[in-house]
């Protein structure tokens, strides 16, 4: 097995320092996390939407695919139910993201919970995960403080001066997004169990994606893999 | 203040909170049987791809597998460099540098 180049974060290490390396961790998402949230404010405040509205939607939703959804219908007029409804489908893959993070956290007061809740995202879990399984809970704070104020910085700064980049994908930004949890899962990969779990979803979530509009291939291939491989697999065995 | 919006705006984070919060407060408290410690450790084995592939080869809800389709080379270069364990940051700049050329020559 080849030695990680990166030192592994470890549970006797202080909270700050494991914060940090979540951090450092999520360095190669913050660039197009924050070019995404420019982008985001740009086209919302084109769509007619006011910075303040802008930026307390990315505040409370906190969710980017949704957000980026939700804008259009709310310009053309959809009904709110709709809108709403849409967010909470386009949403549902954070279940599976708050049910493995959640064992890290035993311990944590309620209150804390509620909040890092709020924080959930595809980038953190991705990062968390493929530092650590089960997951380190200051690693994936701190990850998600990073993503969050790239997100958050990014936005205001779309709203007041357009989309820094009128389009991303011709410089590639759009890719850093599989990119990251491609390289995530490739670091995870050690067993053959391991990479038929990860073909599976993967080619699973394909074809899904390729019938069904929306977001429930995620939902739809992460749980049926994970859950077949569970019935199946011996639980002591792992 | 547009109260309309602002009622889109608050039942979206409610409906975006009820996808988060209930399962983490849940499971963070008791201990959990073998078997669903197991399915937790598979499921970001089985996101992380179903997340990555489609964003891979679909484009516009369609299957493109093609070599002219930059994002399979960047793909390739993420698995080559990823299993090399170099440094994430360096690993998705190399992915995003050649999606982008494959981009601009194409």
């Amino acid at each position: 097995m080849p030695v990680p180049v990166e030192p592994s974060p470890d549970s006797r290490e202080p909270a700050v320092r494991r914060a940090r390396d979540g951090v450092v961790a999520s360095l190669a998402l913050v660039p197009s996390v924050f070019v995404y949230g420019t982008v985001f404010g740009g086209l919302a405040v084109q769509a007619g939407l006011r910075p303040l509205e802008v930026w307390g939607m990315s505040l409370l939703v906190f969710a980017g695919a949704a957000q980026f959804v939700a804008v259009p219908m709310l310009a053309a007029g959809a009904s709110p139910l709709t809108i709403v409804l849409t967010t909470y489908v386009i949403n549902m893959r954070h279940y599976l993201m708050a049910a493995t993070l959640a064992p890290a956290f035993r311990g944590f007061p309620r209150a804390w919970l509620a909040l890092v809740a709020h924080g959930i995202n595809d980038e953190s879990f991705a990062v968390a995960v493929a530092r650590r399984n089960p997951v380190d809970p200051w690693v994936y704070l701190g990850s998600a403080a990073a993503v969050a104020g790239a997100f958050l910085g990014g936005v205001p700064v779309g709203t007041q001066l357009g989309g820094l980049v009128a389009d991303p994908a011709r410089w590639g930004l759009d890719f850093a997004f599989p990119a990251v949890f491609l390289a995530l899962v490739a670091v995870q990969l050690r067993t053959r169990t391991d990479w038929l779990v990860a073909v599976a979803s993967g080619t699973l979530a394909t074809a899904v994606a390729l019938v069904v509009p929306g977001n429930w291939h995620i939902v739809v291939a992460g749980v049926v893999v994970s859950g077949v491989a569970a019935l199946l697999l011996q639980p002591e065995a792992t | 203040m547009r109260a309309d919006v602002w009622l889109v705006i608050v039942g979206m984070a409610l409906a975006t909170y009820l996808t988060r919060a209930p399962l983490l407060l849940a499971l963070a408290r008791r201990p959990l049987p073998p078997r669903l410690r197991l399915w937790l450790r598979l499921i970001p084995l089985a996101v992380l791809p179903a997340l990555a592939l489609p964003l891979i080869l679909l484009d516009q809800g369609r299957l493109v597998a093609s070599p002219a389709h930059p994002p399979l080379w960047g793909a390739i270069v993420v698995f080559v460099l990823a299993g090399r364990r170099v440094n994430l940051l360096v690993t998705v700049a190399a992915a995003v540098a050649v999606v982008a050329a494959l981009r601009a020559l194409g």
